[in-house]
């Protein structure tokens, strides 16, 4: 499986990105939880204001996958601030299709990731994995990752919109 | 203290942005890890594509270092929009600071207001939630966020926040193929 290739997603793969994102949210038993739709997807990632970034690694046709695709694996991610050193890339989703795993696909998208941190001064790529993970983590610990829930606490918390609206309608 | 105001940061803001940027990490004993200019804070905060959004609380003063309206810069939120895949756009608060002689006077709720506007009610922007990370040992904070709603998402679904740095990403782009 040397044949395939990673590039920027364009418009017309946002159907693919939307199916790749389902097929990781059902690896984590949360299909039901993906409310965007494509929609969505077209005026978030390629509207005036980009709220995030894709790359998607491609096969050829006669490579496609036994339910007919050749956009087998993805990466989103966008750019966060640390206050302390300043531009981060913050790693969103990453997947690629069962059947494709195993022939390197996933270490070129995280090099091409690596490549783009670097080409735009940030300081340090972010993410989260669950604690379940151990395959994710291992893939990353590999790779140079530290755990900072683990070194500094860090604990990842929401306010979701209806506790929003009423922090907004409070009176003071 | 009613005479406060909240307002969206400016380029002048710059410098008091990157002293309460400071104070902040002086309270979580990391003061020397802001590397951060205030060249940088003005190119990624106020240049064609911001990299952070600002809000900053003022007061009225009669001292010499107010700045040019007559006011002192006491306290700030910076925060970015970041995605979720399954829902789309969040706001994303990254720091919230209010100096200590300031604080009890509801300052601090009235950010967390703004910034749940700001969330709600921008069109290009509308956002489905706010998250934030928050030390565990922070009891105060976690109190302060936890009487507004929020939930712990690292204890309700195991997230744990991972970093690779500078170095490691330079080794994996000039790496050998696998």
């Amino acid at each position: 499986m040397s044949n395939f290739i990673l590039r920027k997603a364009e418009p017309k793969d946002v159907s693919d990105i939307l199916r790749l994102i389902k097929e990781l949210a059902k690896f984590e038993e949360m299909e039901e939880q993906v409310v965007l739709t494509e929609k969505e997807l077209l005026e978030d990632g390629f509207g005036d204001h980009p709220f995030y970034h894709c790359v998607v690694a491609e096969v050829p046709q006669e490579k496609q996958s036994s339910d007919g695709y050749t956009v087998i694996g993805f990466a989103m991610y966008y750019f966060t601030y640390d206050p302390w050193i300043g531009k981060l890339l913050y790693l969103e989703d990453f997947y690629v299709m069962e059947q494709f795993r195993g022939y390197g696909i996933g270490s070129d998208i995280l090099k091409l990731l690596s490549e783009t941190a670097v080409k735009t001064r940030c300081s340090s790529m972010h993410f989260i994995v669950a604690e379940w993970n151990k395959t994710s983590i291992e893939f990353y610990k590999r790779r140079g990752a530290s755990d900072l829930s683990d070194e500094e606490g860090w604990r990842l918390y929401a306010i979701e919109k209806e506790d929003l609206l009423k922090i907004s309608a409070k009176k003071r | 203290m009613d005479r406060f105001k909240l307002r969206k940061a400016e380029p002048q803001d710059v410098p008091d942005i990157l002293r309460l940027i400071k104070e902040l990490a002086k309270y979580e004993e990391m003061e020397d890890q802001v590397i951060l200019t205030e060249k940088d804070l003005l190119e990624d905060g106020f240049g064609d594509h911001p990299f952070y959004h600002c809000v900053v609380a003022e007061v009225p003063s009669e001292q010499q270092n107010s700045n040019n309206n007559g006011s002192v810069v006491i306290g700030f939120a910076m925060y970015y929009f970041t995605y979720d895949p399954w829902i789309g756009k969040l706001l994303y608060l990254e720091d919230f600071f209010v100096m200590k002689e300031y604080r009890g006077f509801g300052i601090g709720s009235e950010i967390l207001k703004l910034l749940s506007l700001v969330s709600n009610t921008a069109v290009k922007t509308r956002c489905s939630s706010m998250h934030f990370i928050v030390a565990e040992g922070n009891q105060a904070s976690i109190e302060f966020y936890k009487r507004r709603g929020a939930a712990d998402l690292s204890l309700e679904e195991g997230w744990r926040l991972f970093k690779i740095d500078k170095s490691s990403l330079l080794k994996m782009s000039s790496g050998p193929e696998e």
